[in-house]
C-alpha cells in the first residue's frame, strides 16, 4: 500500500492506495500517530484509491479516532468505494466517521 | 459442477496479498461476483491474520493449508493449521454501537467473518484446528 500525504491549511490529508491489511496496517498507524504527537489535530483520509481493507485498517482508525477524540480532534474518510464502506458498515464503524464523496468535500468539512 | 483450488499458505502476513489475489482469480474463472469475491476475501483475511498472528509460539514456519470450492451456488473455505488451539466461534461479538471512546480495539476480525460468511464450523482435530467456512453465491441481478 502506498500512503500519499498533503496539507491543506492544517488539516492532513492523507491518501491511501491499494491493500490496508495486517502486513502494513502497522506504517499507516504510525504515521498518524507521529503526526498526532506532532500537534494534528485534523485528517482527512482519501480513500479513492483504496480497494481493500481489512480489520487491521479499521483497527487504525479507530485507534486515531481515540487519540484524537479527548482533544477534539477530528479524522474524516473520503472517497470510499462500494466494498470499503460495506466493511465499515458490518463493524459499525459508519457511526463513528464521518464519511464523504470527495477529499475536497471532507476537508472543508473538519477545518 | 464441482471447481476447487487449494493453497498452502506460509505463516507470514506478506502472504495475505498473494492469497488475495488467488481469491479474485478463482472468483473470475467461476462467475463469482465481485461482491462475493471481496468478502471472501476479507473472511479469509481476518482469519488467516488470527493464525499467522497468535497461532504459533515458535518463531518458525508453518504451512496452512487454504482450499477454495464452488459447488451448487455455495462457496466452501477450508482452513487447516496445526498453531495452538483456537476456536474463531468462542469469540465474543464486538458491541458496535458503542462510542469511539467505549468501543474496545479487539475482536474487529471475527464479527467481520460472521457477517459476511452463512455459516462456520470448526473442530480441532489430531493437533489441528479446521475451519469451515461457507456462503452461498447469489449472483446480483
Amino acid at each position: 500500500m502506498e500512503i500519499t500525504e498533503s496539507k491543506k491549511n492544517d488539516v492532513v490529508i492523507l491518501g491511501l492506495q491499494g491493500r490496508l491489511d495486517a502486513s502494513n496496517a502497522g506504517t499507516l498507524e504510525q504515521r498518524v500517530l507521529s503526526l498526532i504527537a506532532d500537534g494534528t489535530s485534523r485528517f482527512v483520509v482519501d480513500c479513492a484509491r483504496l480497494d481493500y481493507i481489512s480489520s487491521a485498517g479499521l483497527r487504525v482508525l479507530l485507534v486515531a479516532a481515540k487519540r484524537l477524540s479527548p482533544a477534539g480532534g477530528t479524522l474524516a474518510l473520503a472517497a470510499l468505494q462500494a466494498s470499503i464502506k460495506e466493511v465499515l458498515d458490518i463493524a459499525g464503524f459508519s457511526s463513528i466517521f464521518k464519511v464523504y464523496r470527495s477529499a475536497d468535500e471532507a476537508v472543508a468539512a473538519v477545518q | 459442477m464441482h471447481t476447487a483450488v487449494a493453497i498452502t499458505v506460509r505463516n507470514h502476513l506478506s502472504e495475505l496479498e498473494r492469497v488475495g489475489t488467488v481469491v479474485e482469480q478463482f472468483a473470475a474463472a467461476h462467475a463469482i461476483p465481485a461482491r462475493v469475491a471481496f468478502e471472501i476475501n476479507l473472511a479469509l483475511d481476518e482469519v488467516l491474520t488470527n493464525i499467522i498472528s497468535y497461532g504459533y509460539d515458535d518463531g518458525g514456519e508453518h504451512a496452512i493449508h487454504v482450499s477454495l470450492s464452488a459447488d451448487a451456488g455455495q462457496l466452501v473455505v477450508s482452513v487447516e493449521d496445526d498453531g495452538r488451539a483456537f476456536n474463531p466461534l468462542d469469540a465474543p461479538a464486538p458491541d458496535v454501537d458503542q462510542s469511539v471512546e467505549a468501543r474496545p480495539i479487539g475482536g474487529l476480525g471475527i464479527h467481520l467473518v460472521r457477517k459476511v460468511m452463512d455459516g462456520l464450523e470448526y473442530a480441532r482435530r489430531q493437533g489441528k484446528n479446521h475451519l469451515v467456512m461457507k456462503k452461498a453465491i447469489v449472483v446480483d441481478g
